[in-house]
């Protein structure tokens, strides 16, 4: 049996960086377990900014008003005790990055360079051209191999593993051998990413943000937090979901529905296309709810009035995204553009030194829920998250792991994962994964989206039921054990139907709205009943049973969130 | 004014040939036929996906980003190393005038499953680059309350390695790994210029070393790394430039650095190579034998071999050039020491 002593699930910003603290002493066996090699992480997708208040552009700026933005931007769901640690330590851990290579922009001092961004009262998003999360998961990598943190590549948790008060490891399956094993291990770290793709075509997120880590704590008897909120983004493209940033509309781009209306002008005849994410997203649905959308449900970023030479000029990577993922060039014809499923707010329940309630088990970065970023999360704020946690995480473990031995395994541990991948290989399937996939997602996108109430909500969580049942009479068809992503996919099709019951089921109890869970049956807030973090377990008729718990003030009392 | 917007989409019935082979179960590679329908809009990757979702689920191939970022779907498309997720069928079909394309997977790295390839090989080949900041600790700080400082100039002399997704596209590509599977490859090279120009890090000497040891001469300046890399990063002009940091450095004990200063010290000297002798120079006594046979060939063939090579008319020119050049260079190393 393998065994070490920390181990960390996920290769992210998050899974990366608890690595490297708890190996930084290079007294303790770290690996890492990754899914996809660990540069492929989602990381690598984030474009615009990491916050911290390093005051370089504006001197005026603290960590206090940072920690002000964060909270109000969670619409005061935030526990401000965590938020505040966010803030605080930001300064340092970006520094850190710095100090291993990190190549962040430049100010004309030789400072790390910071911009504005949404909701921050002060540019503090540091960046590094439009690749910021492309150069730390990068720098934190190569400081991995430095350190001698060992990676397996291409490996899929299968479960955790715990006798109910500490943790004892892993069962996992080697993708390319088709093998499956056990990692003993005495603390873990679950830093799995986001369930976003349990929207499936609608999101921002990679293929492999299905929220593994989470469904697998769940079915561990681990509580999952606040699930309800999921980001969405106004601008996804078409066909893969894939990210228009703001800049194609802030240098003066339409929207325009089917009928070819710029129809902001229904939703906020003042600030039009550049109003809030939100607004512009519920703007969006509205009119292909009531029938303007194009042919596929689409509305449409236009851009052919910029004229070819400021297109070409001013939104280069912009039109060169358009040509090769949707195969439209924006100088000639509109931009097709649906909202995308963008951030999972939602995670595994911890404390602030990511701990759960099992002793050794951990969760950190998307995948975790401190909660630092409440109903809403701000932009370059979960950057930061995975830093900030990643490191407690791992000094935390190191810290346990120093001080217990190893915990001790029943002989009989790796039959249940045994069993569930030979019901899923053996005998035929009367079933499709694409289709179930599929019907999840819609499911998801029309009743449990951007917009929600009573009705649909308790028709998606009566969908999903179905849908699992469905999903029991599943069989993997390509029967080869090498490298099987058939396989994988099935895998990770259960563990997002189970996360997206749990959504459903929060965002139907959840009768107010708040953040970016819009309830269009309460459009108020309330925080007389609902200043309240959503719990969820697993009942032991394997639904997600809730109950809420208070969230932490401590400077800050709730006020309108008004920009 | 307003105008109903009906998106173009055309439609071409279409032959996706792709390679597969499971090992274990497959004696060699052979290649499948589907048929489907092509939409404008449609990349590689959603006709694999949609292949793999309709019509064969045992068919193999990496994606996670789909948006070119994480560097997981490099494969070859009518034999060109490309990203299936940021490549656009349509538009290749038409430039072939056929309906029918031709998957397989990147070349140079073993087959795991269909286009999957085995990218540790690579993975391997960078970690004996010593691919990480080491910190400069005259440019570091000891504690987390200061960053370093470091200007928007210094950065962009590394800034474009910083691009590499880790593909392996360039690695597909290479025709020196193709020659020589020991050779580092062209990204790992390139990592390694990266942090040897970072002025943060401390460990170039380490580098110099490791890319010695790897290969840092066999790169035959092909350019096919700079073709095909999707991130614009130009692996080949780092290697160019390792090389050129790494005689700077006074490395010059291998093959290929022999070679390099004996072209140059040659045209300063006589305006030209002193082609009959560079055999030597460049292996040492070893190279007698490769002399020998070239003076023998010469002769059978009527001609009278020299090992003299008389000084080009030109020849004061070039040494002006490369007065100057010293002079530029000179300026440059004073300028840093004394800013
Ligand atoms: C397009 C886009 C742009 C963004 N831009 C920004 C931005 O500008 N600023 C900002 O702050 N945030 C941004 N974000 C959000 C931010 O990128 C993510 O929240 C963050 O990177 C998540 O990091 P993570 O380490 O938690 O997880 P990830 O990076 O998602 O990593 C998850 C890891 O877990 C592994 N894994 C998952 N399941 C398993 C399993 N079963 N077994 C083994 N391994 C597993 C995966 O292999 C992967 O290595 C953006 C997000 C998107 C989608
Ligand atoms: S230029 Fe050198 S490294 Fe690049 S492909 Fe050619 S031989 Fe390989
Ligand atoms: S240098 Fe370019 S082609 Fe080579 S691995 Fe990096 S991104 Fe890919
Ligand atoms: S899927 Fe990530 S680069 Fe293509």
């Amino acid at each position: 049996m393998l065994t070490y002593d920390v181990l960390i699930v996920g290769s992210g910003g998050a899974g990366l960086y608890a690595a490297l603290k708890s190996r930084m002493e290079e007294d303790l066996r770290v690996a890492v377990l990754t899914k996809v090699y660990p540069t492929r992480s989602h990381t690598s997708a984030a474009q615009g900014g990491v916050n911290a208040a390093l005051a370089n552009k504006d001197p005026t700026d603290t960590w206090e008003q940072h920690w002000f933005d964060t909270v109000k931007g969670s619409d005061y769901l935030a526990d401000q005790d965590a938020a505040e640690l966010l803030c605080r330590e930001a300064p340092e851990v970006i520094r850190e990055m710095e100090h291993w290579g990190c190549p962040f922009d430049r100010t004309t001092e030789g400072k790390i360079a910071q911009r504005p961004f949404g909701g921050a009262s002060k540019p503090r998003a540091c960046h590094a051209a439009d690749k910021i999360g492309h150069v730390m998961l990068h720098t934190l990598y190569e400081q991995g191999l430095r350190h001698g943190v060992d990676y397996f590549n291409e490996w899929l948790t299968i479960s955790l593993l715990h006798d109910g008060k500490r943790c004892q490891g892993v069962n996992a399956l080697d993708t390319r051998t088709g093998k499956l094993h056990t990692i003993q291990a005495k603390a873990v770290i679950l830093a799995t990413g986001g369930y976003g793709r349990i929207y499936w075509n609608r999101t921002s997120n990679a293929y492999g943000n299905t929220g593994d880590g989470l469904a697998i704590a769940y079915r561990a008897g681990l509580p999952l937090k606040d699930m309800e909120f999921v980001q969405f983004h106004p601008t996804g493209l078409r066909r893969t979901g894939i990210l228009m940033s703001e800049g194609a509309r802030g240098e003066g781009g339409f929207l325009l529905n089917g009928l070819g209306e710029r129809f902001m002008t229904r939703y906020a005849p003042e600030k039009m296309e550049l109003g809030p994410r939100d607004l512009v997203s519920r703007a969006i649905e509205t009119e292909v709810r009531q029938g303007r959308g194009g042919p596929e449900g689409e509305v449409f970023l236009d851009l052919t009035h910029l004229g070819k030479e400021k297109i070409a000029e001013r939104l280069p990577q912009i039109r060169q995204l358009c040509i090769d993922f949707e195969g439209v060039d924006p100088i000639e014809e509109p931009i097709p553009i649906k909202p995308t499923a963008h951030y999972s707010m939602g995670g595994i329940h911890t404390d602030i030194n990511g701990l759960t309630s099992i002793e050794g088990v951990y969760a950190a970065g998307e995948s975790g829920c401190v909660s630092v970023h409440g109903a809403n999360r701000l932009g370059g704020n979960s950057l930061l998250d995975i830093l900030v946690f990643g490191r407690r995480a791992g000094n935390h473990a190191l810290e346990y792991a120093r001080s217990v031995e190893l915990p001790s395994m029943p002989k009989d541990i790796l039959a249940s994962a045994e069993t569930r991948i030979k019901s899923l290989m053996e005998g035929e399937s009367e079933e499709k994964l694409a289709d179930i996939r599929r019907d999840m997602a819609n499911i998801m996108a029309n009743k449990a989206g951007i917009y929600r109430n009573a009705a649909d909500l308790t028709e998606a969580v009566e969908d999903l039921v179905e849908l699992k049942a469905r999903y029991k009479r599943l069989k993997v068809k390509d029967k080869c054990k090498v490298f099987n992503t058939e396989l994988v996919a099935a895998l990770e099709l259960e563990n997002m139907l189970d996360l997206a019951e749990v959504v459903a089921k929060g965002a139907l109890e959840r009768t107010e709205s708040r953040g970016a869970h819009s309830r269009e049956d309460f459009p108020e807030r309330d925080d007389k009943s609902w200043l309240v973090h959503t719990v969820a377990t697993r009942g032991s008729d394997e639904r997600p049973v809730l109950h809420f718990d208070p969230v932490t003030i401590t400077r800050f009392q709730p006020e309108a969130r008004t920009y | 004014m307003t105008e109903k917007i009906t998106p173009v989409r055309e439609k071409i019935l279409s032959n996706i040939r792709i390679q597969r082979f499971t090992p274990g179960k497959d004696r060699s590679p052979y290649f499948d036929n589907f048929k489907m329908e092509v939409e404008t809009g449609m990349t590689i990757l959603e006709v694999l996906r949609h292949i793999k979702n309709t019509q064969d689920s045992s068919l193999t191939f990496r994606a996670f980003c789909r948006s070119s970022i994480c560097g997981s779907c490099a494969l070859r498309v009518n034999n060109k190393t490309v990203l299936a997720c940021s490549t656009q069928l349509m538009p290749i079909l038409k430039d072939f005038g056929k309906a029918t394309v031709t998957i397989t997977p990147m070349a140079n790295l073993p087959i795991i499953r269909d286009l999957v390839v085995d990218i540790d090989p690579v993975i391997e080949k960078l970690a004996k680059m010593h691919p990480y900041l080491v910190e400069n600790k005259d440019r570091v700080p000891e504690t987390l309350e200061k960053e370093s400082l470091m200007s928007q100039e210094e950065l962009e002399a590394f800034g474009l390695m910083t691009d590499c997704i880790l593909c392996g596209s360039c690695y597909s590509a290479c025709s020196a790994v193709k020659a020589d599977s020991n050779y580092a490859g062209p990204l790992t090279i390139a990592k390694a210029y990266r942090f040897s120009v970072d002025p943060r890090d401390d460990f170039r000497g380490m580098r110099f070393q490791a890319a010695m040891d790897q290969g840092l001469w066999s790169c035959v300046q092909c350019r096919k790394c700079i073709k095909v890399c999707p991130k614009d990063t130009r692996p080949a002009d780092s290697i160019r430039d390792m090389r050129r940091i790494s005689i700077d450095a006074g490395i010059h004990d291998s093959p290929g650095s022999r070679r390099a200063k004996a072209y140059t010290d040659d045209v300063e000297r006589i305006g030209q190579v002193n082609k009959p002798m560079l055999p030597v120079i460049v292996h040492g006594t070893k190279g007698w034998a490769a002399i020998e046979a070239a003076e023998a060939g010469l002769k059978k063939h009527g001609m009278e071999p020299t090992r003299q090579v008389c000084s080009l008319p030109g020849q004061s020119g070039a040494a002006k050039i490369y007065a100057k050049v010293r002079e530029i260079e000179g300026k440059k190393k004073g300028g840093k020491t004394n800013g």
